[in-house]
């Protein structure tokens, strides 16, 4: 396993073309490659595996958004790039935590990345509040929406799934739905 | 709930050409309209963002679970011993440690080893040393093709050159020409060959006195050359005239180091090529005077030769008992003969003070 985690290292390059082609392969691959790093880096410093795994998707997400917005300048290997991300975040976090901070056990090079990781966290704020509306929305209509919004299903396939009598019956039901889902949203 | 519905076709552009001018046209005269198709776009765009990161994080999520987490957990976790901590920590500053230890070791090691070869190397040198301190005496080694009738019946004799220290007949040579010879003689360039005998050996300078007591000698006379008291310079033209054949043959060079083998005081390096049979003849300068005499070359170095200095020369006449060496002996206090001459008045004058020395 730790083997083949190190074998399929794949190339800089390979990761930021892959993730502009929508690979799933390469982020796959890129994912596996440094998650042992940060794992090692989180288990050190006051943290466990489920911190690490959040800390790390986190770290694979900013670099994700980064790379599509298509300006990402790789000035440092990315392996730097994600550590520095993710010693930042999980800094952060220890601090929100109130835990201890003071000394941190480093394992790689870190470099700044305090404007990433705050543009994300900007980001974070927005999906976390979606999440929070769809949660309050309730069912069916968390799922009607998210079937239809993220999940891309047509009317017709909902209708179906939701037994309603006719597509019209389904649409009008989404509509309220959406309706209300916009509210809690929009609430201040 | 009509209007929400029409203005998200709208936005994803499911309205016909037809509708979508009525609508524009609804937006542009309600501004309550308006104000709801700009805040759905931006809710579409969230919601879209947000099902992006969404199906990011279920790729992520399916990719985690594919990970053996507590397995690469317990091999990165903390460990308990903190020796091993200790290594994890600063494994890269550990590693430039050892390989810096490694390094310095190599080094050692190989200042050893090469001062070890260094020593060889002197061992080696030395015994290139002796090598050479087995120089060549220049002695030649004279074969006689038919043994004449008025001279000794051997076949083999060694020969080299000498000159003469006075007018009564006390020739000075090297010793290494005449040692363990059972008979001496001396030939004079006009051929003449007359006895010796040894009367004076110097092994320490390899300087020899012969004198003739063949009856037909008469007297030379006087010396034409002095001996030079002063050391020489290195660079100060010196000449020699020797038999390394059965002619006389002139060598001219110049002091080319105030020492000679292996820095003997005793001796000048001279660059005069040398040939077997130029031991024990003299070595002049420009003016005559006397400043060593030829003794032997270097093994490796052409065109150089050992001079004894000119100052042991007088040591040896000194040892000799002064009356017999007669008034008119080889002095350092005259004026040398030779001072101001040509090259060519000079050796004319010399040659017959210069012998060949033929040991038996």
């Amino acid at each position: 396993m730790n083997n083949s985690l190190k074998g399929s290292v794949p190339t800089d390059r390979e990761v930021i073309l892959g993730i502009l082609n929508n690979s799933e392969d390469i982020l796959n691959k890129l994912y596996k490659a440094y998650y042992a790093m940060v794992l090692q880096f989180i288990l050190n410093n006051n943290g466990d595996e489920d911190d690490a795994k959040d800390v790390y998707q986190e770290g694979i997400i900013i670099l994700y958004n980064k790379i599509k917005t298509g300006n990402f300048e790789l000035s440092s290997k990315l392996k730097t790039y994600i550590y520095s991300v993710c010693r930042r975040i999980w800094l952060k976090k220890l601090s929100l935590n109130s835990k201890k901070t003071g000394s941190i056990t480093d394992y790689e090079d870190v470099f700044a990345v305090e404007e990433d990781v705050e543009n994300h966290e900007e980001k974070d704020a927005s999906f976390m509040k979606m999440q929070s509306a769809l949660n309050h929305l309730g069912e069916p209509c968390k799922t009607i929406i998210q079937d239809f919004y993220i999940h891309n299903l047509s009317m017709q396939d909902i209708c179906e799934k939701f037994g309603y009598t006719n597509a019209d019956n389904a649409k009008t039901q989404k509509y309220k739905c959406l309706q209300r889902l916009k509210k809690i949203f929009f609430q201040p | 709930m009509e209007l929400d519905a029409i203005i998200e076709d709208y936005l994803l552009g499911k309205l016909n050409a037809q509708e979508m001018e009525a609508f524009e046209k609804l937006r542009l005269s309600d501004a309550t309209v308006d104000h709801k198709v700009v805040s759905h776009k931006f809710f579409l765009a969230s919601m879209d963002t947000f099902a992006e990161q969404l199906r990011l994080k279920e790729q992520l999520n399916h990719i985690h679970s594919e990970i053996d987490v507590e397995g690469l957990a317990a091999t990165l976790r903390p460990h308990p011993s903190r020796v091993v901590q200790l290594w994890r920590k600063h494994k890269s500053a550990i590693a430039v440690a050892a390989s810096f230890v490694v390094l310095s070791l190599v080094s050692i090691y190989s200042i050893q080893h090469s001062t070890q070869q260094a020593e060889r190397y002197r061992q080696l040198s030395n015994r290139v040393n002796n090598a050479i301190k087995t120089q060549n005496s220049l002695i030649r080694n004279i074969k006689h093709s038919s043994a004449t009738a008025d001279k000794p019946n051997s076949q083999n004799s060694f020969g080299g050159t000498g000159f003469a220290i006075s007018t009564n007949g006390y020739i000075l040579t090297n010793l290494h020409i005449i040692n363990g010879a059972d008979s001496l003689y001396v030939q004079n360039s006009k051929g003449e060959s007359f006895k010796v005998k040894s009367v004076y050996t110097d092994p320490q300078n390899d300087i020899a006195i012969l004198k003739i007591s063949d009856k037909h000698f008469s007297n030379l006379s006087s010396i034409p050359y002095t001996i030079k008291r002063n050391t020489s310079n290195i660079g100060e033209i010196v000449y020699t005239l020797g038999y390394p054949k059965d002619d006389a043959v002139l060598g001219e060079g110049y002091v080319s180091s105030k020492n000679g083998f292996v820095g003997d005081t005793t001796q000048y390096q001279v660059a005069i090529s040398v040939n077997p049979g130029n031991s024990g003849g003299p070595v002049l300068d420009n003016n005559g005077n006397l400043v060593g005499i030829i003794s032997g070359k270097p093994d490796q170095t052409e065109g150089a030769a050992f001079a004894i200095k000119s100052k042991y020369i007088l040591e040896a006449m000194r040892a000799i008992p002064q009356d017999s060496l007669g008034t008119n002996k080889l002095s350092a206090n005259k004026k040398s003969l030779l001072s101001g001459l040509k090259r060519t008045k000079q050796i004319e004058k010399i040659q017959d003070y210069v012998f060949m020395i033929k040991a038996y």
